[in-house]
């Protein structure tokens, strides 16, 4: 029977070329230069295209990740046969896919957001007819629509991968590819558009003026409890959940998740867990800028507003995924020694540590080699494009190329499968309920919102002590 | 049971729990109405800048392009909002290699020898190497205040873009004449953007010696170009904060990074007798509403209000449009302002959402090339006081 790829990352043995933390740092060196120099090619506002301005780019980076997601983990890799994925040379392969991904890419936006829906349906996914709108001029008509197009893209970053993480690829999980990959994509993309109307359509349909009372909520309906009719609101949550989706995935397992045994108890506890925990971040990440800049006021421009606050929600839950996916592709979701718990916790502690350190060197460094402002809250300045970039470039070298040329890509043997299955399970037996560990539990819970207080208290200190931007 | 087994179940569980607590505390507590308890209420630090009787601004130029379609073309063919400004070979550094690719050597070599001085010969040699020159404006205001004891003291803000275009404004308005008899007693930059500090030889043809005051921030081609435009006097670099200039005036830099690779604004306060503050901004970047709340943080004013704003309030500068700009609109009127003298980059749609909520907009006359009447224009005038 022909067999495409599915199965394909879960069955592949990724063996390193070099001992130690060798390849890690090999790896990480090479997708940097690829990252820098594709970022000078695309999106670098003194390179080539200069796509950075920002939303072009921003679009077009964020549709890159969803592409690559299609790919890999709903149409896991067909049309492309096992016999292929398995012999191809890591670069042709890397090649051959990342082609096909932008190619699609540009179909779906030229193609169906540009031309089918901005034609024939909302006006603001199309620049041209944005611009018959008297007073509008090329570049924002321009930026209006790549925003709108990259929002939806926002919301179906989180839903895609969701669906396969949380949901298990249920009910679908048996059907051979492409049904599967289409019923996903469709349902994904379904959701995706009830989210969007009502998390980002009433944001556009007050762009215009007057307000687009008969089409769009206006003001939004979020106005009191954001404190801002901008959508920011829920592009802080989306950003979260999109975040949280990969850490789930990653480097916690689908711990504490995958304890569940009914399957779909298990599949909706994961797939709203994720929105709740995102949901904390969203409200914490907030609460942290109000402990370090003061509290936001609405209708003020930049660090004190209350719709720049909630973007930078966004923007600090992305500095998390970047060390997290580090940690998953190249180190080998180190540790892995410990019980599943404790691993994952450590996991989490080190990403925390990445995370802080990244955006401390990003918001201190970035505007002299990426081209972008200096400063936290300028209008043009998101961390997010840069960050999302990296990512795609590390999916792109992960999941395309088999992290060559610093591993070298083995199918594992039947046996090898199934001892890997086995380990898995048995790592998830391994937590059980005990005494130990109901006072264990509460322990810990004692400890989580102590070291919630703690850090409530402390950070303002802590940021006055760190000057991340000098003269600010 | 052994010990170790004991200890591996409640390592397991601990581990657990600290992200159940955090993750719970954080999604239950850090958007309640708890989290006030730990906001700390700033003292007012109630900074005296003494008081004046008046202040009257006279618009020069507020029209720092004429068209947007033009000038956003140039951004976008150039690469966005994030390009060095240096970078556009807009006007005056235009070395003939054409958008995005220009510097400020190249271009102010072509110029250098005629500054300050010939200004039409540099002009026409601009023209030729520039990108749309003629699409230049500027944005530049004269303040005139007046103390207590009824002594006036003028100030410029700015000075404008176009050579051609702020030598014309600055003759209508008689900038020229008070420039030469000496009568301005200090320039003060907002910021470094092209529209607001590129037509300094214009200023410094009439008066090299006058005393500029330029925001923490310049990067070394604007400092380099204070100095190749022929200027003689005291340039001084305020610092970001307050900054008291006389009785009832301070100037208050902000640390804010800004579009085309701009980083500060300075903007003026002052204290007029018996009205309340009154806050003048060239593009007032910082936001209008942080403007209020710093003053309000800062010093000390009359009757504790703030009467009146006059300048660019930033809102939207190219027609565009955004959900944040209606928070403004909808928050301002908490502010109390009594007069709001708007223009340039307050943009002509918000100008008229202002008015459409009832707010004290002054109108102007629509002159010299300024496009409504929504907001005050090229030679209208406000007085506070």
């Amino acid at each position: 029977m022909e067999r495409f790829g599915e199965g394909y990352l879960e069955e592949r043995k990724l063996v390193k070329r070099w001992s130690g933390p060798i390849p890690a740092l090999v790896s990480l060196v090479i997708t940097l230069a690829v990252f820098y120099l594709s970022w000078w090619i695309f999106q670098d506002p003194r390179g080539v295209m200069r796509m950075y301005t920002p939303y072009v780019g921003y679009m077009y980076c964020r549709w890159w990740l969803i592409m690559m997601i299609w790919m890999v983990y709903i149409f896991n890799f067909w049309p492309f046969k096992r016999k292929w994925l398995e012999t191809a040379h890591p670069l042709l392969k890397g090649a051959v896919l990342t082609t096909i991904s932008a190619v699609i890419l540009v179909a779906l936006i030229k193609g169906f957001f540009e031309g089918l829906m901005g034609n024939y349906g909302l006006a603001y996914f199309n620049p041209d007819q944005l611009e018959k709108l008297p007073g509008v001029t090329s570049f924002f008509a321009i930026e209006y629509s790549a925003l709108a197009i990259l929002m939806f893209a926002a919301i179906a970053s989180w839903l895609s991968p969701a669906w396969v993480v949380a949901f298990e690829e249920a009910p679908w999980q048996k059907l051979s590819q492409p049904a599967k990959g289409f019923s996903i994509l469709i349902m994904t993309f379904f959701l995706s558009l009830v989210v969007y109307f009502v998390t980002m359509h009433p944001h556009m349909g007050i762009l215009y003026h007057p307000w687009q009372y008969f089409t769009s909520i206006a003001p939004p309906y979020w106005e009191q409890f954001a404190d801002t009719v901008s959508g920011n609101f829920h592009i802080s949550w989306i950003m979260c959940c999109t975040v949280v989706v990969w850490l789930v995935e990653t480097i916690w397992e689908r711990y504490p998740f995958n304890l569940i045994k009914n399957d779909w108890a298990r599949r909706f506890a994961c797939f709203f867990g994720i929105i709740g925990i995102a949901l904390a971040m969203h409200f914490f990440l907030y609460f942290a800028q109000e402990l370090t800049w003061g509290e936001a006021i609405r209708g003020t421009r930049r660090a004190f507003a209350p719709d720049w606050r909630w973007l930078h929600v966004g923007e600090m839950a992305i500095f998390f995924l970047v060390p997290a996916l580090f940690v998953t592709f190249y180190c080998d979701n180190w540790p892995k020694k410990y019980s599943m718990p404790v691993n994952v916790l450590l996991r989490t502690v080190v990403t925390l540590i990445g995370a802080i350190a990244l955006y401390i060197v990003y918001y201190k460094t970035s505007h002299m080699f990426l081209g972008t402002q200096k400063g936290f809250s300028h209008p043009q300045q998101f961390p997010m494009i840069p960050m999302i970039w990296l990512v795609n470039i590390w999916l792109v070298h992960h999941w395309f190329m088999d992290n060559w040329p610093a591993w070298k890509m083995v199918p594992k043997t039947a046996e090898e499968i199934e001892a890997d299955h086995a380990a898995k399970k048995a790592a998830i037996e391994d937590v059980r309920w005990s005494p130990k560990f109901g006072v264990g539990l509460t322990a810990g819970v004692a400890m989580g919102v102590v070291f919630y207080f703690i850090t409530v208290w402390a950070l303002p200190a802590v940021y006055a002590a760190v000057n991340i931007i000098p003269g600010n | 049971m052994s010990d170790n087994i004991n200890r591996r179940d409640f390592l397991k569980g601990a581990a657990t729990g600290v992200g159940v607590g955090l993750l719970g505390a954080m999604g239950l507590y850090s958007y309640s109405p708890m989290r006030k308890s730990h906001f700390t209420q700033a003292e007012r630090k109630m900074t005296d800048i003494g008081v004046c009787k008046s202040v009257k601004v006279t618009n020069i130029s507020e029209t720092s392009w004429f068209e947007n379609g033009v000038l956003m073309g140039d951004i976008k063919g150039a690469g966005g909002l994030l390009v060095n400004q240096y970078d556009y070979n807009w006007p005056p550094f235009g070395n003939g290699k054409g958008l995005g690719k220009g510097s400020y050597e190249e271009g102010i070599a072509q110029i250098k020898h005629l500054l300050p001085n010939r200004l039409e010969e540099a002009w026409k040699i601009i023209e030729g190497n520039s990108v749309h020159p003629e699409n230049a404006g500027g944005y530049a205001a004269l303040v005139e205040v007046e103390q207590m004891d009824g002594k006036k003291t003028k100030y410029l803000l700015d000075v404008g873009w176009s050579y051609k275009w702020c030598d014309e404004a600055f003759k209508r308005e008689g900038i020229d004449k008070m420039l030469e008899n000496k009568e301005i007693e200090a320039l003060f930059f907002s910021h470094e953007h092209f529209d607001h500090f590129w037509g300094l030889p214009v200023a410094l043809k009439y008066d090299p010696e006058i005393t500029i005051y330029i925001p923490e921030g310049f990067y070394p081609e604007g400092l380099q170009y204070i100095k190749d435009c022929g200027h003689k006097g005291k340039l001084i670099t305020v610092k970001n904060g307050l900054n008291k200039v006389i009785p009832g005036m301070a100037s208050y830099v902000f640390a804010i990074p800004i579009i085309c690779r701009v980083y500060g604004e300075q903007s003026l306060y002052f204290n007029v007798a018996d009205k309340g503050l009154v806050s003048v901004t060239g593009c007032c970047h910082q936001g209008i509403i942080r403007f209020a709340e710093t003053a309000y943080n800062e010093i000390k004013y009359e009757n504790d209000k703030c009467y009146g704003i006059y300048g660019g309030l930033h809102i939207s500068p190219f027609d565009d449009w955004d959900p944040k700009y209606d928070d403004l609109v909808i928050s301002l009127g908490d502010y109390g302002f009594e007069r709001i003298g708007c223009n340039h980059c307050t943009g002509v749609l918000c100008a008229k959402k202002f008015i459409a909520a009832g707010y004290p907009v002054v109108e102007g006359t629509a002159k010299n090339r300024s496009k409504d009447k929504a907001y005050l224009g090229n030679g209208d005038t406000i007085t506070f006081g």
